[in-house]
């Protein structure tokens, strides 16, 4: 294997590159486009929820729930109609999206001693803004409850707990900062399966793949300099992403540079051979890219990426540990949020070197095989 | 006008046979969509349960195991194991084994028989922001719930009732989907979602093949005119789409039970018209990129990115900054899955989804008109 026939093929692969100006293009719009859409959609946080609260008991306790509602910054209260049956329109044509009502007496049946139910409206056809604004509304009203306990355990002098609930590593929660770092290292493997697979494929598509294999160039140079132009691109990418996060986005990283360098690396490798293999099976451009689409969607979803692991079917749970995807996320959310060093994550890491040795060795071998047929 | 006609199905019949020829591809646009279907009903949810915990109990009395016994029993934290001390909190979190610890200060017991505090916190891993939203707001409504606790048994220890103080219950009544069914509410929207995934990706890719092969040219040579090509081009897929609807809602609603509460026409007429939007799309892809593998790029990003999230389906186009609610109205999704949650969930008609509609029909014309002219520019240069 010498180096300068490996450097020709590099070449002629970023010539063919150049000369179709607006794949190159894409490669660079790419990252900014998921960058803000993972930025900006999938990483909003939902606050300021237009809310209508009914208060049917008109006291100044039922005044004071109220504003504690406005208070947490989750809800605006938008509208306040004057009863439940106004409600129903409000939500309908979206001037509202959750609804508070407060029934009367409450006031009354809280000196009583008694459980006053508060109804929470949310339009279960939005899933988010209905697990969000419920849970909100819940701590706002728990918080309620245990102002009012507390001052009467301290007039019973009663005993009570005193307990705190911390958020760790990334305080204010923002959806953001768990976003980036995932985003880097799925970048890596929608180039590798979108651009490089394609280029591969196209080269047998057209026939020049044979044309390049009767001159003296041996197929571990044909590979090497196939796959590098796309390492390159592919490597671009992904820390311009991790830049634009840190800078502008202000994801904090709290750990070390080397893990996340090991953890890129192994999902490069494995983002290869993923590349490699989809090219393997596909005759055409056309079957490679619903190929790609075969294994991008699945991992998209159950990698944990977008949707929490947590809130999947216990049935569904088993499948996300056959995704590499899931395993990088671990790494690179440790590294970047908890500082988790290379120790700390070695499970995940072991998966991915075993995920590396798999995929990326059955890759190269069956991709050498196929070229000396 | 008939001849127009002929050539038109010429056309249709032509990209008809090219599709059934292919099996992969029949496969890709006949199975694929409901397997993305199952995908996504099953795995798409912010509904969060099973968070697993540790605990570090340095109390470890009957109390502080009562304690701990309550939060296992609220469903949404399972508690995985047990570690002796607050760096074991830290190991447990950097490796990814638990999202919460649950931690009592020492004394807890005796605290709370000499009438004072129990100490106790929980801390909850930020860097999965979805699980530790809820799972903050479940930590601080348990903790009330068991604090109330205490004080009660106390006072019924000391044979006075206490009942000096009400509390507040949150009931929460959701609308439309009151078994917060995750696949109930995510289905029509998905159908939506998928539906355009599949025709955005095929076509975006026929018009180029035509090109690289040379074989727009020769259809050029004949009399046929561009927008006869792109009608014909349409069809097939228009049929294929209408195909797929119909598979997605026939499993919609016998496999996952999804109720369809409106009217029915406002579904079809939305749906049609919502594949042709998608189609015009992929062929103004395909009338503008310059070779496949751009062409492929662009649609899988498109159908991806702006397509499914800014469609409004898994992230409210609500919360999103202004200048991007403004960009979603340029991918027809956004008023297809208002359309399909109206007619399935909400059963509304005519009167409140027509202003949908009406966006459909212009986006519909205007794409397909789209596509027709740069296809001819792009033929031209």
């Amino acid at each position: 294997m010498t180096w300068r026939r490996t450097k020709l093929i590099m070449w002629k692969e970023i010539l063919q590159l150049r000369r179709d100006p607006l794949l190159l293009r894409l490669t660079f719009v790419m990252p900014i486009l998921q960058l803000l859409l993972f930025g900006y959609v999938v990483g909003s946080d939902v606050r300021n929820l237009p809310t209508a609260i009914v208060d049917l008991d008109h006291t100044e306790l039922s005044q004071q729930l109220a504003n504690s509602f406005s208070a947490s910054g989750y809800f605006v209260l938008a509208e306040h109609p004057s009863s439940e049956s106004e409600l129903t329109p409000l939500i309908d044509g979206g001037r509202a999206q959750v609804g508070i009502v407060i029934p009367a007496g409450m006031s009354d049946s809280i000196d009583k001693g008694q459980t006053v139910p508060i109804g929470i409206v949310v339009d279960g056809a939005d899933s988010k803004t209905a697990s969000v604004a419920s849970s909100y509304a819940a701590q706002i009203i728990a918080e309620f409850n245990r102002r009012q306990l507390g001052l009467a355990a301290k007039e019973a002098r009663g005993p009570s707990l005193d307990s705190r609930v911390r958020v760790m590593f990334n305080p204010s929660l923002k959806a953001v900062n768990a976003m980036i770092p995932g985003l880097i290292g799925a970048i890596l493997l929608i180039s590798m399966g979108a651009i490089m697979s394609q280029a591969v494929v196209r080269e047998r598509a057209r026939g020049t793949l044979e044309q390049m294999l009767v001159t003296p160039i041996t197929r571990g140079e044909y590979l090497v300099g196939k796959v590098l132009p796309y390492v390159a691109v592919a490597t671009v990418q992904s820390a311009f992403v991790a830049v634009v996060g840190r800078y502008w986005f202000r994801v904090p990283f709290n750990g070390a540079v080397i893990t996340v360098v090991v953890g890129l690396g192994l999902f490069m490798l494995t983002s290869i051979g993923i590349g490699l293999l989809v090219s393997l099976v596909s005759k055409t451009q056309q079957q490679a890219q619903q190929t790609i689409m075969f294994i991008i969607l699945p991992t998209m979803v159950l990698s944990g990426f977008i949707f929490p692991i947590e809130s999947m079917p216990p049935a569904v749970v088993p499948l996300t540990y056959l995704i590499p995807l899931s395993y990088a996320l671990v790494v690179m959310r440790g590294a970047f949020l908890k500082g988790a060093s290379i120790a700390d994550l070695s499970t995940p890491l072991l998966a991915m070197v075993a995920f590396a040795i798999v995929i990326f060795g059955v890759a190269v071998t069956r991709f050498s095989k196929r070229l000396s047929e | 006008m008939p001849a127009s006609i002929r050539r038109i199905v010429a056309i249709a019949r032509k990209e008809f046979l090219h599709i059934v020829r292919d099996w992969r591809m029949i496969v890709t646009v006949l199975v694929m969509p409901l397997f993305q279907l199952l995908l996504f009903a099953y795995a798409i949810s912010f509904d969060v349960r099973n968070v697993p915990a540790v605990v570090l109990d340095q109390d470890n009395t009957v109390a502080s195991r009562g304690y701990v016994q309550a939060m296992g029993r609220s469903g949404f934290f399972r508690i995985v194991g047990a570690v002796p001390d607050l760096s074991g909190v830290d190991r447990a979190f950097n490796r990814s084994v638990a999202r919460v610890a649950v931690v009592i200060a020492p004394g807890y017991e005796d605290a709370i028989a000499s009438g004072g505090k129990g100490r106790a916190a929980v801390l909850v891993d930020g860097s999965e922001p979805n699980s530790a939203q809820l799972g903050q707001a479940y930590a601080v409504a348990l903790n009330n719930v068991w604090s109330r606790q205490i004080l009660v048994s106390w006072a019924e220890a000391r044979g006075t009732s206490f009942s000096g103080v009400g509390q507040l219950e949150p009931r929460v009544r959701d609308w439309y989907n009151p078994d917060r069914r995750s696949a109930e509410f995510l289905i029509p929207g998905l159908m939506v979602v998928i539906i355009m995934i599949v025709t955005v990706q095929q076509t975006a890719v026929t018009l180029v093949r035509e090109r690289e092969f040379g074989t727009l040219e020769q259809m050029l040579e004949s009399p046929l005119r561009h927008s006869e090509l792109i009608l014909g081009k349409v069809l097939p897929w228009a049929l294929l789409g209408f195909v797929d609807t119909l598979g997605i809602t026939a499993v919609s609603l016998l496999v996952f039970q999804v109720p369809l509460r409106g009217d029915v026409a406002v579904l079809a007429v939305g749906m049609f018209l919502f594949i042709l939007c998608s189609l015009s799309i992929g062929l103004v892809i395909s009338a503008m990129a310059p070779s496949i593998e751009s062409a492929n790029l662009i649609a899988l990003l498109i159908s991806f990115l702006p397509g499914f999230m800014l469609s409004g389906l898994a992230w409210p186009l609500g919360s999103i900054p202004v200048w991007l609610q403004v960009v979603s109205c340029l991918f027809p999704a956004r008023f297809m899955v208002e359309i399909a949650r109206g007619v399935f969930l909400r059963g509304t008609s005519w009167n409140v989804l027509g202003i949908q509609v009406v966006w459909l029909v212009i986006y519909a014309a205007v794409g397909l008109g789209l596509s027709a002219i740069l296809n001819r520019r792009q033929e031209q240069a």
